[in-house]
């Protein structure tokens, strides 16, 4: 049974299809489905997670299912990181814990942790699976989910910070409306440049004002600030980011 | 002489017109095309890590107590061809494609075939922490290929049918944008070898 069970772990996603059942996108970075953790210990851990988001744009999600609908636990969190999109776009720093929680029409529990692109290298697939192996598995066979996570998370932590700095983050958005505003005040001014020479040659037309009312109009620019508001206690969203299949996954 | 004048200009009008058209979705299939260049050059670089995995492995399990040499024979083997199989980014024909992927998908069984011997006939080498982490390697490898397949696919199909498209094709032929080949399913090997366990 182990070696059958060995073969199935070497192709995990066969055809990872885009038939993968996936929650729905939430707006919440500690999602229970399986209803296992008390609210107080959701909260703590919805709080820690949301406040490392904040501070370092990393986004972890943790997700506990009682069901995988039969498909992988390695596809279904990779789906639910590339849909919901956990981490930044510019960074693709997201990370996600899954856990299939045991149940007693599904008695296998699984555990699965995917990297975003950007923390492939952070979080190798071995360290993926130590953790998973020495951190999560111990106390998920005894049952407790919030031990398995919050040790998990101890690991996690401290890793991913070294990766993305939020200041970081911010450097790089201020770059882009720099860089943004520059091109926006070059096109106008190339614009206006245009508009001033053809006055100058045929000013009759302005006289006539044949330009029609309105007048030149400038588009409202489109930068959206981004909704990475710096809210204590309200999830800004996920950022976009993009997973590639990195991780490990475990069995219990 | 007025009315062929305003003739005239309308149809120059017109093949301007026609011209800026043309220009705007030619480089609409540019960029389409570009992103199919990407993901295809993730695709590589995937199976690429999984080729430079297999002589860690090799090397591993070699140093192993009386571990018969020809058990990763198949792999190298398979291996060795997959990399005479050189596709050139910029002609990602069906054939082409299927091509690269008759050759990978040899190392693919081959792999997984050696593997399970592996851990049958030694329990002992399967068990150790070295082997047990390139498993883990290529799992994550595996996953990754799926990743990437997945995501040239879907860059494909959106090139695919902007091409072939009406009025599109028409820029298409002009232009010499070619249809793409996709990564299919149905061969053997993206399925695991058949191992029995009696």
């Amino acid at each position: 049974m182990r070696r059958l069970a060995f073969l199935f772990f070497l192709f995990p996603v066969l055809l990872f299809a885009q038939q993968e059942w996936t929650p729905p996108k939430s707006d919440r970075l500690v999602n229970d489905y399986s209803e296992i953790l008390t609210l107080e210990q959701r909260d703590v851990l919805e709080k820690k997670l949301l406040d490392f988001s904040d501070t370092t744009s990393n986004q972890i999600v943790v997700v506990i299912t009682p069901t995988l609908y039969g498909d992988e636990i390695v596809a279904v969190g990779q789906c639910i990181g590339q849909s919901w999109g956990v981490g930044q776009s510019e960074f693709d720093n997201g990370l996600v814990i899954i856990i299939k929680s045991k149940t007693t029409e599904e008695p296998d529990g699984q555990v699965a942790i995917l990297t975003g692109y950007g923390l492939e290298a952070a979080f190798p697939d071995i360290f993926c699976r130590r953790i998973i192996n020495d951190y999560m598995i111990p106390p998920l066979s005894e049952g407790d989910y919030y031990r398995a996570i919050v040790s998990a998370l101890d690991i996690i932590l401290p890793v991913a910070v070294g990766e993305y700095s939020y200041a970081q983050y911010q450097k790089d958005e201020t770059k882009n409306l720099l860089v943004g505003l520059l091109v926006a005040f070059g096109l106008l001014g190339l614009f206006l440049f245009v508009l001033i020479r053809y006055a100058k040659k045929h000013p009759n037309q302005f006289r006539n004002n044949t330009f029609g009312g309105g007048g030149p109009w400038i588009g409202g620019g489109g930068y959206g600030g981004g909704s990475w508001g710096g809210g204590s206690n309200s999830f800004g969203g996920f950022g976009g980011g993009s997973f590639g299949g990195g991780g490990a996954s475990g069995r219990f | 002489m007025k009315k062929s004048m305003i003739a005239i200009f309308a149809i120059v009008a017109v093949v301007m017109l026609l011209a800026l058209w043309g220009v705007s979705v030619n480089n609409r299939m540019v960029t389409q095309d570009e992103a199919v260049s990407k993901a295809w050059s993730q695709v590589e670089n995937v199976y690429q890590r999984r080729n430079d995995l297999i002589p860690q492995l090799v090397n591993t399990v070699k140093g192993a107590a009386n571990f018969e040499s020809n058990t990763f024979t198949a792999v190298v083997e398979a291996r060795s061809r997959a990399t005479a199989v050189n596709i050139d980014a910029n002609n990602l024909s069906e054939q082409n494609v299927a091509a690269f992927q008759k050759a990978q998908d040899e190392i693919t069984s081959a792999l997984g075939h050696a593997l399970t011997v592996t851990v049958e006939r030694y329990p002992d080498l399967a068990a150790t922490q070295a082997f047990r982490d390139l498993q883990t390697q290529l799992e994550g490898t595996e996953n990754r290929i799926s990743v990437e397949r997945m995501n040239f696919n879907n860059a494909v199909q959106s090139y695919n049918t902007m091409i072939r498209r009406f009025p599109n094709s028409v820029i298409a032929a002009i232009a010499g944008f070619e249809k793409k080949g996709y990564f299919t399913s149905i061969s053997g090997a993206e399925t695991p070898v058949e191992v029995s366990f009696d």
